[in-house]
């Protein structure tokens, strides 16, 4: 095994030596490594193979913007991460990382064979290729596609990683570490504002890490580097976060940070978060990103070892790794030149510089003379060799008029490239900013801002240190100063500054067939030149849709490298100007980001609120198994040893049927009005009259909405003559209290009346069955329970159990029932007292399920159920419900429009089953005649379907058209099994003269 | 009397060493929800025994009972547990028209402590809690969970929250005061 | 996330603590009797739903809890004023004069060329 590693080269830390391991061999590197330094170090370029034609790839960049270098990187204990960038990566001591998209193994992959059926992966070969027949959609296609599409593996496992989010307000944010963002830290943070600035790398400094010679203010680049971290470290107004990308730039300078925090360690203390979201909301950005270096676009441009120049130089200068032995650079940029300088220097056979314009400055032509360069101007790369590494490259000259002249052959293990640089403006086109082209950088720059954001350095298009420092320095001064901080931007003396010009190469010019060359633009898409060219033939005019039927700059790539290169061809293919061709929209986040930094706090058990009920902890003891109902968990049942959910529900059923049952109602909304027009606002919000109700009385309350449809329901007791209490739905509980708020707030606020919610003052304990008042009576203190004083829908206050009670005569079983309301913080040992009393009645805790049973069989329904919001009191036979007198309430108006009258509307009514051991599967459809031909017409659809043991057979509930006119009918209800027949009835099952209810 | 028990009933995560972070759940209180035009405040304030606060936000604390006003007519009103019949009595002999409702067992209060309080609470509440005046209150989001958060000190807030949503408040503090105690 | 001004509150706030209710000033009739099937038909459904500014209610719900309306962009989401419920409808004029006092303000727009 090589190495690559330069003495005396570098700023990784060589005392701290560090093992790692690639598609199982193991390697060192050193702290401060990425894995791509490291690799790189120990001389391996092939690192991955691509997403279509499955072509071997090398590590392109230094950067976020790596298209190439995605591996499965292992951290242990489950901790497996796919298309991991080998550039940002951090190596570790024991991380283990391994290739992707390659079977059986890198080198020998068999899915190389798409390289060679090439054209039939042309643009657009989704769309073409699998068109028809419409059956192999199924059979071939999916299956296919599902197998062979995608890079990585996604984990199977649960991911064992916690996240963590954080909200934090700022006068300035700065965006990028390097010279610009710096300086406008500096400025800002000095001016007394409160700064963050972020960078995405692990350590702050941007370009100024592979510039060890440049001098600042007198300092070496990397003196001054640190003495800035150490100035912003000391002021309290600023927060400085390595490893921290801003991902998406929001609306009023709200920004989305993604921090890395723990991914870099070998061992990772118990309970810190892996990653954490900052939301950060800063009165002025500052957007320091830097730029990015283009590839050049010829055939053969993504062998491994085809590098951009800058990232060469990046591995040189700041990890101490040569990247080859014997480079080649071909360039349209002076930047590519400093390359191979450097590399020269550090002893690195460089073979040529190619350069594709006609003219350089004469001061590269000279230094590459004094280091014995051989120089190529006005020359062009046809095509390179080498299987699993380049092995050589061929060189042309250009001549007059762009004819290519014969080509040469010259033999490398590295090929450097750079076609210049594209300003990083991804954060500012979040906001929607405009752009501008701008001819002479062929680039596009940021043009008005549509956010509180400033724009510096080479992420503006002013590229070299002195320019990046003055005008980041003058962007930060700026940005306190409009924040309320005043500031004086500091002078920048900078020397050894490089020179920086060049030109945006079009597709290189070439002496054999371009229909032919594998002239890659989108290396992470496998999207080649002649892809766009085929797409622009094909009639494709906008740039949005040769991006969609090419697949250019799309996914994670998202224009970083491919954009420039893809216009260009496109703009030539078109035979229109780039900026008439136009630019694809950039969209968040810049870099892909785990779902966990999205989730934050909100996995396991906090994924989202599980309400629980004061009771709810008795319950768990006793053995209850749990359904959520809105946010709420409930008791499901309550299973005893060795029965199943349809023993326990039958046994629950007989015992409030027979004895007493007790159920936890805590969940039950509750909203308590008050105030002398209580009265008139129940009188328009619900369709019932109450002006007459007593205090002391309840009655059963049905609220529309304004189109006339079954919104809630709920019973509401007067407890005086200004004061209700109404209870809704569990899951009504907010939308109700919400639509009252809305009505008394903005249609009536002249009425005197206010509305608390009070679900949560309450535990509910409904207490149901022929012994429920023997139970009770001993502990109830203030009432009297007899039935002419406190009769079926009676409320009272009082005491239960020595604490205060709002105690409710009230049945939703028809039984003889109490619902004991108290406060909640006295519900679990009010339960516990009653539990331990009615052992003398066999007391049995009952579930939802049971109350379902109960309540289906005397017919009553529950909103949201058997009501789907399309359904009138009408409807679901609630017409009693409705105050025919009333002038207004909420939906009253609708109930007459003509649709709702129609007489073929769908009504709730009751089914029997032939057979009545069949129970009806819930949302069954309902058709009039079995033998119809598919697609049969429906009439409608269960809504409840349940066993009852009192009955001994199934019941359900039903909505079918017209269908209280049809009792006595037998309807069909086709089930996975057969086809089931039932006859409508009433709904009402159970004790239809409510009998028990006076027990 | 019955025990009375609350989801935090005797919880308390304690930071790190330097004692940077505590949180723990608050004592019981008497509360009321009280709702009144605006116009009649002096009189509501003479029935509460102390001035009302008049503008959303403002907080005004006297004697053990406190008002925090969250709503253009809406105060929340909170005493010792034993002073909350009388204060029942005192607003029902009010001449005023009004809504007095007994919230005292809806919420749980968490005390949230420490030269990191405020950079614990931002883990999960979208305003600037840094920027919150001492002495103020205002009902929001914590996470999922609505609260009534009020800044008692520069380094003491005090949560309050309907309790079936404390102890999704109390999962994401227990893990913020990890990451605190980590210094990460 | 945007930040929305509360008329009550007279604060910005963070738009979590917000609700959306729908098109502003469509009051429910006083005597929905009265009214034709289509003219109820127009109250519950019809909407202007337009491309720019648009009146709006909102309310409060994890705050003050108030219900108020906005003057807002729907192409820019850019809200240009908000109001308290009751209020009428504000005038170009007014609306003018808020939007150009929150753009001062805070210089909304900046020139970000090199
Ligand atoms: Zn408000």
């Amino acid at each position: 095994m090589s190495n690559f590693r330069i003495a005396g080269k570098g700023r990784v830390n060589r005392s701290r030596q560090l093992r790692f391991s690639f598609d199982g061999v193991d390697y060192t590197g050193y702290e401060g490594d990425t894995l791509a330094s490291a690799l790189l170090a120990n001389g391996v370029h092939l690192v991955g193979r691509s997403f279509k034609y499955h072509r071997p790839r090398g590590i392109l960049t230094a950067g976020s913007e790596e298209p190439n270098a995605l591996v499965g990187s292992n951290r242990g204990n489950g901790r497996f991460e796919p298309n991991t960038r080998a550039t940002v990566l951090e190596v570790f001591e024991g991380l283990k990382t391994e290739s992707q998209n390659r079977w059986p193994s890198l080198t020998r992959d068999i899915g190389a064979v798409n390289d060679a059926l090439y054209m039939l992966f042309s643009a657009g070969f989704y769309y073409k290729t699998f068109m028809w027949p419409k059956s192999f959609w199924d059979k071939v296609y999916e299956p296919v596609i599902r197998n062979a599409a995608g890079l990585g593996k996604a984990p199977t496992a649960p991911d064992p990683d916690s996240y963590a989010s954080r909200f934090a307000h700022c006068d300035v944010l700065v965006v990028g570490g390097g010279a610009a963002g710096l300086a406008a830290a500096l400025e800002a943070g000095r001016s007394g504002a409160s700064v963050i600035l972020c960078d995405e790398q692990s350590e702050i400094g941007g370009s100024l890490l592979a510039e060890p010679t440049a001098e600042i203010n007198g300092q070496l680049a990397w003196d001054w580097l640190e003495d800035t971290n150490a100035a912003l470290a000391a002021m309290p107004n600023v927060t400085v976060l390595p490893r921290t990308t801003a991902i998406g730039y929001y609306h009023q300078n709200f920004v989305g940070l993604c921090q890395r925090l723990t991914d870099h360690l070998r061992i990772v203390p118990d309970g810190a978060p892996r990653e954490r979201m900052w939301k950060v909301r800063a009165k002025q950005v500052v957007l320091a990103q830097g730029a990015i270096e283009k590839p050049l676009v010829f055939a053969g441009n993504d062998r491994p070892g085809v590098m951009l120049a800058g990232a060469a130089r990046t591995y040189l200068n700041r990890y101490g790794v040569k990247v080859g032995n014997w480079v080649v650079a071909v360039t349209s940029h002076d930047s590519a030149w400093h390359a191979a300088f450097d590399l020269a220097k550090a002893g690195v056979e460089v073979a040529a510089i190619v350069d594709v314009r006609g003219t350089v400055p004469t001061q590269l032509v000279a230094a590459a003379d004094a280091l014995r360069i051989r120089t190529l101007i006005g020359w062009t790369v046809t095509g390179t060799k080498g299987r699993l590494r380049v092995s050589s490259v061929r060189v042309n000259p250009v001549g007059p008029g762009g004819k290519v002249g014969g080509a040469e052959t010259i033999a490398c293990d590295t090929l450097l490239m750079s076609g210049g640089w594209t300003p990083s403006i991804h954060l500012f086109s979040h906001t929607q900013g405009s752009l501008t082209w701008n001819e002479d950088g062929q680039m596009f720059l940021p043009g008005r801002g549509k956010e509180e954001c400033r724009l510096a350095g080479a992420g503006k298009g002013r590229f070299g240190l002195k320019a990046a420092f003055e005008d980041g320095a003058a962007a930060g001064s700026a940005a306190a100063a409009d924040a309320g901080f005043a500031a004086q931007p500091a002078a920048y003396h900078v020397e050894g500054e490089l020179s920086f010009t060049g030109v945006t190469g079009h597709e290189l010019p070439t002496d054999r067939d371009p229909g032919h060359a594998k002239a890659f633009v989108d290396f992470q898409n496998d999207v080649m030149a002649k892809d766009i060219r085929l797409a622009v033939r094909e009639g494709f005019k906008s740039i949005e849709h040769i991006k969609r039927y090419t697949t250019n700059g799309m996914a994670t790539d998202q224009g970083k490298l491919s954009n420039i290169n893809g216009l260009a061809v496109a703009s030539d293919a078109l035979k229109r100007p780039i900026p008439a061709v136009g630019l694809t929209t950039f969209r968040p986040p810049y870099t892909p980001t785990s779902f966990g930094t999205f989730a934050g706090y909100n996995k396991g058990a906090l994924f989202e609120v599980t309400r629980k009920t004061p009771i709810d902890g008795w319950a768990e003891e006793n053995g209850a198994v749990y359904e959520p109902v809105s946010l709420w968990r409930r008791a499901w049942y309550f299973p005893q040893v060795g029965e199943d959910m349809h023993a326990a529900v039958a046994r629950e059923c007989k015992a409030v049927r027979t004895s007493v049952g007790m159920f936890d109602a805590s969940t039950l909304g509750k909203i308590e009005i008050v105030g002398p027009d209580a009265a008139e606002f129940m009188n328009r919000m619900y369709t019932n009259a109450w002006t007459k109700l007593a205090p002391g009385r309840c009655r059963y309350g049905l609220l529309l909405g304004e189109d006339g449809f079954i919104r809630d329901d709920g019973v509401i007791g007067r407890l005086a003559q200004d004061r209700f209490h109404v209870t809704t739905t569990t899951g009504g509980a907010a939308r109700v209290l919400g639509m009252m708020e809305d009505y008394l707030q903005t249609e009536w606020p002249d009425l005197k009346v206010w509305l608390t919610s009070t679900t949560e003052q309450w535990s509910v304990i409904a207490l149901q069955g022929p012994n429920a008042r023997k139970l009770i009576e001993p502990f109830v203190e203030g009432i009297d329970l007899s039935e002419g004083a406190f009769p079926h829908m009676a409320v009272a206050t009082g005491k239960i159990c020595g604490v205060p009670t709002r105690l409710f005569r009230v049945s939703f079983t028809g039984e003889l029932g109490f619902e004991i309301n108290v406060p909640a913080r006295y519900g679990r040992a009010v339960w516990e007292k009653l539990f331990e009393a009615g052992q003398r009645f066999g007391i049995t805790p009952y579930g939802t399920e049971t109350m379902h049973v109960l309540r289906a069989e005397k017919g009553y329904i529950i909103v949201g159920q058997d009501t789907d919001g399309t359904l009138t009191p009408d409807d679901a036979g609630l017409s009693w419900a409705v105050g025919k007198t009333k002038p207004d309430f909420v939906g009253k108006r609708s109930l007459s429009r003509p649709d709702m009258l129609a007489a073929n509307r769908k009504q709730l009514v009751g089914l029997l089953t032939s057979d009545p051991k069949t129970v009806l599967e819930e949302g069954a459809q309902i058709v009039l005649d079995p033998n119809q031909p598919v697609p049969m017409d429906m009439v409608g659809h269960v809504t409840s379907s349940y066993w009852s043991a009192e009955l001994g057979r199934s019941i359900a509930f039903a909505v079918i058209q017209g269908g209280r006119s049809l009792q006595g009918k037998t309807v069909h209800v086709p089930m996975p099994d057969k086809v089931h027949s039932a006859t409508i009835t009433g709904m009402v099952f159970v004790d239809p003269e409510n009998t028990r209810l006076s027990a | 009397m019955l025990l009375a028990n609350h989801p935090l009933l005797g919880k308390t995560i304690t930071g790190d060493t330097a004692s940077k972070l505590t949180i723990r759940a608050a004592e019981d209180v008497a509360r009321f929800s009280l709702r009144i035009d605006p116009v009649a405040v002096q009189a509501a304030g003479a029935a509460f025994g102390t001035p009302l606060p008049t503008r959303i936000g403002g907080v005004v604390e006297a004697g053990g009972r406190m008002a925090l006003q969250l709503g253009p007519d809406e105060w929340v009103l909170t005493a010792p547990v034993a002073e909350s019949d009388a204060i029942a009595d005192a607003f029902a002999a009010l001449g005023e028209t009004h809504s007095l409702v007994d919230i005292g067992h809806r919420e749980v209060g968490i005390l949230v402590e420490g030269e990191a309080a405020a950079l614990a609470l931002r883990s999960a509440i979208a305003f600037d809690v840094e920027a919150m005046a001492v002495g103020t209150g205002c009902r929001t989001l914590f996470d999922k969970a609505q609260i009534v958060l009020i800044r008692e000190d520069k380094n003491r807030f005090r949560i309050e929250v309907w309790r079936s949503f404390a102890d999704h408040v109390w999962g994401i503090l227990h893990a913020v005061s990890r990451e605190i105690a980590l210094g990460l | 996330m945007l930040l929305i001004r509360c008329p009550y509150c007279e604060a910005e706030r963070p738009e979590v603590e917000f609700t959306y209710a729908g098109e502003a000033h469509i009051a429910r009739p006083a005597d929905p009797s009265a009214l034709s099937d289509d003219e109820w038909r127009d109250f519950l459904f019809i909407r202007t739903n337009p491309r720019g500014r648009h009146f709006e209610r909102w309310r409060h719900m994890h705050g003050c809890g108030r219900f108020f309306n906005a003057v807002r962009d729907t192409v820019t989401d850019k809200f240009s004023m908000t109001y308290k419920a009751g209020a009428p409808r504000p005038s170009d004029e007014e609306i003018a004069l808020a939007s150009s006092a929150t753009a001062d303000s805070a210089a909304s727009v900046k020139d970000a060329r090199p």
